[in-house]
């Protein structure tokens, strides 16, 4: 099969290359974080490595809802669509924990 | 009083009353007549019809099912049928009026119908949803409704493990994975009221332009999406725990079943609100009317709305003073639970402070909303009794409690629905049913509710518990009366069902307001055309622009 | 996110909305409004699985460490590719490369039948090895410690929920892609391809969220 990309004119390399950066270098920080969290988890350097752990989550979490799902781009509302289930999630597990901690 | 006069007497039942605008090609009900433009319409007014029928159905079983209860409950010996049918009677009370009644029953007819022409949209956001949503409420209810006639369940609605998981011989795992599918109707109820109101609002509708039901139709929504997945959750990990002893809730392996209710009630508290906030949206839209005064405190009453649905996720713990849960949490919880009275006493305070000074008329959607302040304001402050920690050892799981969520959920939410029915009934059908009739029905309604729940205030206070089928001989004399008073509300339930009915073929035609009220679902045709408004509908200046404002009562009091 | 599209790529207006503007803000509003709903959905496992090692820390360990933690691995890196190819068919959509686009989306199915074909072999590995604690007629492995048993059915109702997700994702994704395949797929309905892709990121979140919770922090 012939490559594609050799069809390709020098403007549409170029409207390639600036659409898909960004997907890109998600991609690539991403499976560095993973990277970060799947060598923390195999080698248990610390007994409070989950503290680390979760960290790193949450920044993979962050990266995908705003670049990933574009949240950075959309209006208000979305954005706070988009936060507005971590809060909940928060009232659960906090609400919950109030028993679960102090018995 | 200028303001009064000029709406008092029969000129206000027909204003400038436009030509009545049924069985016109145009109006929504005769647009087309097959079966088939019913039940594949994506039309918001006929799916509201849909769910209307459907929920009225339900209504009937729920309702003959707890006229089984209070038959058993006249003897203190359980002689008048078995334990076994007892449970069974009240489990299927329990569940059907919850699940397949009181939360879909005004957010999916009243809502779905008006919200569109309420914010002067021509349907919700997304139409499609909204017919699955039907069918999808349809089939889990049907799913349920089948496992609880033929098998039965013993478990009531709330399912408790490990009742529901190890101990219940019944039919308990269909009648879970009915309520389960039943909650995506919910859901995508909910997610299209949110959707509409935040993008199809007509040009010029600004949020604080907005009818209060519209209001409370957003908040109960909210719910709706923040609340329903989680008790999904908890139903598929009970009909786990029930099919392949997954253990998370069986203590025989280090489960906990208070866990089990922490998720139940993460939802099931929420959903009071589910069931109760649409009321106030209701009461909000009837009250104004039959005063013919602007709503008093509206950006209060709007806010009290979101706060209710804000407050009401972090007070479930009150369900669980006495299972086991920690010290911390029960205060937490507790202390939580009293805010919940400030948002609820702004709103009764404004529909007071709406009625005083207002030129009253005592039409059968008003007596529903008076009766309706009145039960929730008693429903309400009994729930600050069982907040309190010390008052809740005592009436926790007792008849208090009952009657309690009565006075809520019925003197409360099927009140509202009634008196809700009857105000836009000429809007939905484009007839005026019988006033005298409806007046009757509202009053026998009021007084058979009364003398059904109030005895059982007391007969929880001196330490009846609920769900058993025997008691002693003493508390007959209270039981004997409640269950007197559930027949006069079954006569007052009877009632309107027959003479409704009549009115759809022998009613008078209604004119497009009959009322003489504010909003712009009276700004079209009753019934209304199929896309809703034949040229876009003008946005008034301010939201109730009735004749008579806060100022000039104020004035007048002056 | 109309910025940016090339001509000819767009959206037709469905007759109850006003504008084509409202008509996209609807539909991504609605897919957010939904995807709270599958955040809180799996939230209440990820509660129950931390109640869980509150109440019984010894036997959650020795559980979580029974689980394949480097098939999770491998599947995580799988749906972070996916993740890459959808994003690149949505690129591809804004400048109209239909062609370009129908493969990125048909290498984002399969990328995901290949998570689940990954998953069906972590399920027959974890049946080997007697990890079912839910089967009856097979000993579990952990059977002296019955708390254990707790988070291992909870990692499959997870996966399991987790796995219908994807496989409803999957087979919507080849429904669509075979419409999105024809001519004039992209003037009329460019934003089923946005709303979609927030769907199937949004699935990957969850499994980057599950994997920690499951296989990592409790090892």
């Amino acid at each position: 099969m012939r490559n594609p990309l050799a069809t390709l004119s020098a403007d549409e390399r170029a409207l390639l290359r600036r659409r898909l950066r960004t997907p890109v270098l998600t991609f690539l920080a991403l499976l560095a974080l993973l990277a970060v969290n799947v060598t923390l988890g195999a080698t248990l350097p610390f007994a409070q490595v989950w503290i680390v752990e979760l960290l790193v989550v949450a920044v993979m979490v962050a990266l995908i809802l705003l670049v990933s799902m574009e949240v950075i781009h959309e209006p208000p509302l979305v954005r706070l669509f988009s936060g507005l289930g971590f809060f909940w999630v928060a009232i659960m597990f906090g609400m919950t924990l109030t028993d679960y901690l102090a018995r | 009083m200028s303001a009064t006069g000029s709406v008092g007497g029969t000129a206000r039942r027909e204003p400038h009353a436009p030509e009545a605008t049924l069985g016109r090609k145009a109006d929504y009900l005769h647009a087309d007549s097959t079966l088939r433009s019913w039940f594949l319409t994506t039309d918001h007014k006929r799916i509201a019809i849909l769910y209307l029928t459907s929920i009225t159905g339900f209504f009937v079983i729920g309702a003959v099912a707890a006229g089984v209860v209070r038959l058993a409950l006249i003897v203190p010996n359980g002689a008048i049928m078995t334990n076994d049918t007892y449970n069974k009677a009240f489990t299927i009370h329990g569940v059907v009026m919850v699940w397949f009644f009181l939360i879909p029953s005004i957010p999916a007819t009243f809502g779905n119908f008006l919200i569109p022409l309420m914010i002067g949209a021509k349907d919700l956001a997304f139409p499609k949803l909204n017919l699955t949503s039907w069918y999808v409420f349809m089939a889990g209810a049907f799913f349920t409704l089948v496992s609880l006639v033929l098998g039965g369940v013993d478990t009531g609605w709330t399912f408790y493990a490990p009742l529901s998981t190890a101990f219940s011989n019944t039919w308990v795992l269909p009648a879970l994975i009915g309520v389960t599918i039943v909650g995506f109707s919910s859901i995508l109820t909910g997610l299209n009221f949110v959707v509409t109101i935040h993008t199809m609002r007509a040009p010029g509708m600004t949020w604080f332009k907005l009818p209060i039901f519209v209001w409370a139709h957003y908040a109960t929504s909210l719910i709706f999406l923040l609340a329903t997945p989680v008790i999904t959750t908890a139903l598929i990990l009970l009909i786990m725990e029930r099919g392949f002893h997954i253990g998370v809730f069986d203590p025989a392996y280090g489960g906990d079943p208070v866990l089990f209710q922490h998720l139940f009630w993460f939802y099931s508290h929420p959903a009071v609100y589910i069931m109760v906030l649409p009321g106030m949206g209701v009461i909000s839209e009837i009250v104004p009317a039959f005063a013919q005064k602007k709503l008093f405190g509206y950006r209060f009453v709007a806010y009290a709305s979101i706060g209710l649905a804000s407050v009401t996720f972090f007070v479930w713990g009150h369900h669980m003073f006495v299972n086991g849960q920690s010290d911390l949490a029960s205060l937490v919880f507790s202390a939580l639970s009293f805010a919940v009275a400030v948002p609820s006493a702004v709103k009764v305070y404004n529909w007071t402070a709406t009625i005083h000074k207002g030129s009253l008329r005592l039409d059968t959607p008003m007596l529903y909303a008076m009766g309706y302040i009145g039960l929730f304001v008693l429903g309400g402050l009994t729930g600050l009794y069982l907040a309190t920690l010390a008052i809740n050892q005592h009436i926790h799981a007792t008849y208090f409690v009952v009657a309690h969520f009565h006075y809520i959920m019925v003197g409360g939410t099927v009140l509202a629905f009634l008196g809700g029915l009857h105000f836009w009934w000429p809007k939905f059908t484009g007839r005026m049913y019988s006033e005298p009739w409806g007046r009757v029905s509202a009053v026998l309604i009021f007084l058979g509710f009364n003398v059904t729940f109030f005895p059982q205030f007391i007969l929880g206070y001196l330490g009846m518990p609920r769900r058993y089928a025997t008691y002693p001989a003493e508390f007959q004399l209270l039981n004997v009366l409640s269950s007197a008073g559930a027949t006069i509300l079954a006569a007052g339930y009877i009632f309107p069902m027959l003479y409704l009915v009549y009115s759809l073929w022998f009613g008078r035609k209604a004119p497009a307001n009959p009322w003489n009220a504010k909003g712009l679902e009276w700004e079209t045709g009753s019934p209304p055309p199929k896309h809703n408004f034949l040229s876009p509908p003008e946005v008034p200046r301010i939201p109730y622009d009735y004749p008579i404002q806060a100022q000039e009562s104020q004035d007048q009091h002056g | 996110m109309s910025e940016g599209l090339a001509d000819g790529v767009g959206v037709a207006r469905a007759g109850h909305f006003e504008t084509v503007g409202q008509q996209r803000a609807a539909a991504t509003l609605g897919i957010w409004a939904w995807l709270i709903t599958e955040l809180l959905l799996f939230s209440a496992l990820f509660l129950v699985a931390l109640i869980t090692r509150i109440l019984h820390p010894e036997a959650t360990v020795a559980a979580a460490k029974h689980l394949k933690f480097w098939i999770g691995a491998t599947n995580t890196v799988v749906l972070i590719c996916s993740s890459l190819t959808m994003s690149m068919a949505i690129e591809f959509s804004r400048i109209g490369w239909q062609r370009a686009m129908v493969r990125a989306m048909l290498a984002t199915a399969a990328l995901g039948s290949l998570f689940l074909v990954l998953k069906g072999y972590e399920y027959y590995a974890d049946w080997d090895e007697h990890m079912m604690p839910f089967l009856s007629n097979r000993p579990f492995a952990l059977a002296e410690t019955p708390p254990a048993r707790l988070f291992v059915n909870l990692y499959y109702v997870a996966t399991i929920l987790h796995a219908a997700h994807l496989f409803t994702g999957i087979a919507l994704l080849l429904g669509m892609t075979w419409m999105a395949a024809k001519a004039g797929f992209l003037s009329r309905h460019q934003n089923w391809i946005e709303v979609y892709g927030l769907y199937w990121h949004f699935i990957d979140l969850v499994w980057i969220l599950a994997f920690p919770i499951l296989y990592v922090v409790n090892r």
